[in-house]
């Protein structure tokens, strides 16, 4: 087990930075997740952690001891790739004992862990096969168990679910995580899916271009995202975006509708602003502003729309069945509660959280 | 449609071509390894006329040293360059294309080269031992009888490791980075990697390029007929040079059949390992 400080790394290739000084604390057996568009640099801070690729400015450290000149073997650290990179040409039980194989530890002592390991990712019936006859689910278990056998400070994935399809990715995140509520082990997971991010973390780190935009629990992110693009990315259906003007307590949209806002926000310093509300956010309200309704999207459980508010398309989503059709339309409210205000240059979060 | 017998026609000219260069010849030696130069049949005589040549025994066993010493050295010396070139390292396109130099100089002037290169008295090689004084005397490469082989073994060596070097780094190159990856992860060290990762993975290849190379050295003619022709006292006479010089040299055609024949039965037998290795391979990857 092992606590991971990432602190102001950079890394650059040639002349081009592609990650800009950045810094996570991550404790002992905490479940970080690093999520971001592709091309963040979010995989190539994992490699950076795993030795994969040299660090060209800052520090990283494991159990507060700096590993930057070490080698990935020195890290105690163990990976899981997104190919899963099985050695085909070794058996399952092989390619799960090969750490320790290398390691000198004797024959009874592999036996042993790569048997154990085995038995918590029900593999034990594969363990003779060889990997291009198991199935892909199987695959990535014999890549965790791989990483299992070893007991390692710190686990890393890169993206280990992006080769499944969408049933067994469900199944495969839940086994990942009560593996985890098992083991304890310290866990950088890396996926640009953010729904894998919400489920799965402690807390996420949500990166875009090179530098962190966000650091906090799950929710944290959801309830009070510190930027329009942290607002944007969580969540699904993504966050409304509307962009206005101030008045008083009151946001006036393009077409110079009025919505109340539960507070003034501290900074007007440009009356330019943005105003998020989530497709939830919305209800239904005889008094609420008219919108035009676009589509219809019931799913059973809900019904989204997709309607025309303010001069913006914006979805949202309705516990109650709604029987609207495509032209009719609904009077709806804001939850003022839950409205979140940016400012429209830097798209920082404003007002009191 | 007549598509099957399209297909015949297509493939006719090609079976045409083969028959008269392989069928026939091959179909013909065996009709003069049972006759006598006037074409009466004489049953085996002609393969016990050969077997108990002198000859014979002194290049068999020259033939078996000269297919596993060529064999072994340009296989490990052929994967071994395969790994360094498959390294990243500045000018590794110019080292590739510098390496496949011997393999691309046709045989006989590669052999003229070497034989001067090696010549007792003007040979640049002798001239290069005996000048720092690595070698007090010129050493007779090719005219004595202990260093004449290993020499013509050497030369084969430096003409076809680029083969298998190329043939080995396609196959090395074809393997996931991912793999390396999690082999340094795992803590495998540099020749750790090679042992566990490059050459399991790179196996079906060298087994392959073996058969071939056995192949060729078995039918081997050019090097050792150009520089020595078998000699010095028929130190570097193997069997296809033999087979050559009964044939033209002695003009005894029927023992040359004889012993083409016994020879052809040897050389199929590596020729059916290879297909069923090649074969199955293809059967492996789907």
């Amino acid at each position: 087990m092992g606590s991971v400080s990432i602190r102001d790394v950079r890394k650059s290739y040639g002349s081009m930075e592609i990650l800009h000084g950045v810094s996570i604390d991550i404790a002992d057996g905490e479940f970080v997740v690093l999520v971001g568009p592709s091309g963040c640099g979010k995989s190539t801070l994992l490699r950076m952690l795993a030795g994969l690729e040299e660090i060209t400015g800052g520090e990283i450290a494991i159990d507060d001891k700096v590993v930057n000149a070490l080698h990935p073997k020195e890290r105690d650290i163990a990976m899981v790739f997104q190919s899963y990179a099985l050695y085909p040409h070794m058996t399952v039980a092989q390619n799960m004992g090969f750490s320790l194989k290398l390691g000198r530890a004797p024959k009874e002592e592999i036996g042993r862990r790569v048997a154990k390991a085995a038995d918590m990712l029900s593999l034990t019936p594969y363990l003779d096969r060889y990997p291009r006859q198991l199935s892909g689910g199987q695959r990535q278990r014999v890549a965790m168990g791989r990483a299992m056998v070893r007991d390692p400070k710190v686990f890393l994935f890169d993206e280990p679910l992006s080769n499944l399809d969408a049933k067994l990715r469900v199944q495969m995140r839940s086994e990942i995580k009560q593996n985890h509520q098992r083991l304890k082990t310290t866990t950088v997971y890396v996926t640009h899916d953010q729904i894998e991010a919400m489920t799965m973390a402690d807390r996420i780190v949500v990166m875009h271009d090179g530098v962190v935009e966000q650091i906090g629990t799950p929710l944290e992110l959801y309830d009070f995202p510190r930027n329009l693009f942290v607002a944007a990315f969580i969540g699904s259906p993504s966050m409304n975006i509307l962009s206005g003007k101030l008045s008083g307590n009151s946001f006036i949209t393009a077409d110079s509708s009025a919505i109340n806002l539960p507070f003034i926000p501290a900074s007007t310093n440009d009356e330019t602003v943005s105003l998020g509300i989530r497709p939830e956010h919305f209800a239904l309200d005889p008094n609420g502003m008219a919108a035009e309704v676009i589509t219809v999207e019931p799913t059973g459980s809900e019904t989204q729309v997709a309607m025309l508010l303010g001069g913006h398309e914006v979805v949202a989503v309705f516990r109650e069945r709604i029987t609207t059709r495509p032209g009719e339309c609904l009077t709806v409210k804001l939850d003022p509660e839950r409205i979140h205000l940016f400012d429209g240059q830097s798209g920082l979060r404003l007002g009191q959280d | 449609m007549h598509r099957k017998s399209t297909g015949y026609l297509f493939v006719l000219p090609a079976l045409l071509v083969l028959g008269m260069l392989i069928a026939y010849p091959v179909a013909y030696t065996g009709l003069l390894s049972v006759t006598d130069n006037q074409g009466n049949l004489v049953g085996l005589d002609n393969f016990r006329a050969i077997l108990g040549a002198r000859a014979t025994p002194t290049a068999f066993f020259n033939t078996l040293w000269w297919v596993v010493g060529s064999i072994v050295f340009q296989v490990v010396l052929g994967v071994l360059t395969a790994i360094l070139l498959n390294q990243k390292f500045r000018g590794r396109a110019i080292v590739r294309s510098v390496t496949l130099i011997p393999w691309v100089v046709p045989g006989i002037v590669a052999a003229t080269t070497w034989a001067w290169m090696l010549h007792t008295e003007f040979g640049i090689i002798n001239y290069m031992l005996t000048a720092p004084g690595v070698l007090e005397e010129p050493v007779g490469w090719l005219t004595n009888g202990s260093t004449v082989l290993p020499v013509m073994i050497a030369i084969n060596v430096w003409k076809m490791f680029p083969f298998v070097a190329i043939m080995v780094l396609a196959g090395l190159q074809s393997i996931s980075n991912d793999l390396y990856e999690a082999a340094r992860i795992d803590g495998a060290s540099f020749w750790e990697e090679v042992w566990y990762v490059m050459l399991p993975q790179v196996r079906p290849v060298i087994v392959a390029v073996t058969l071939l190379l056995v192949i060729w050295a078995l039918n081997h003619i050019t090097i050792i007929y150009a520089i020595t022709r078998g000699g010095p006292a028929n130190r570097t006479l193997i069997t296809p040079i033999q087979i050559f010089r009964t044939a033209f040299e002695s003009v005894q055609f029927n023992q040359a059949a004889a012993l083409s024949v016994m020879f052809f039965a040897v050389a199929i037998t590596v020729v059916f390992f290879y297909i069923r290795t090649t074969a199955g391979n293809a059967g492996a990857s789907k």
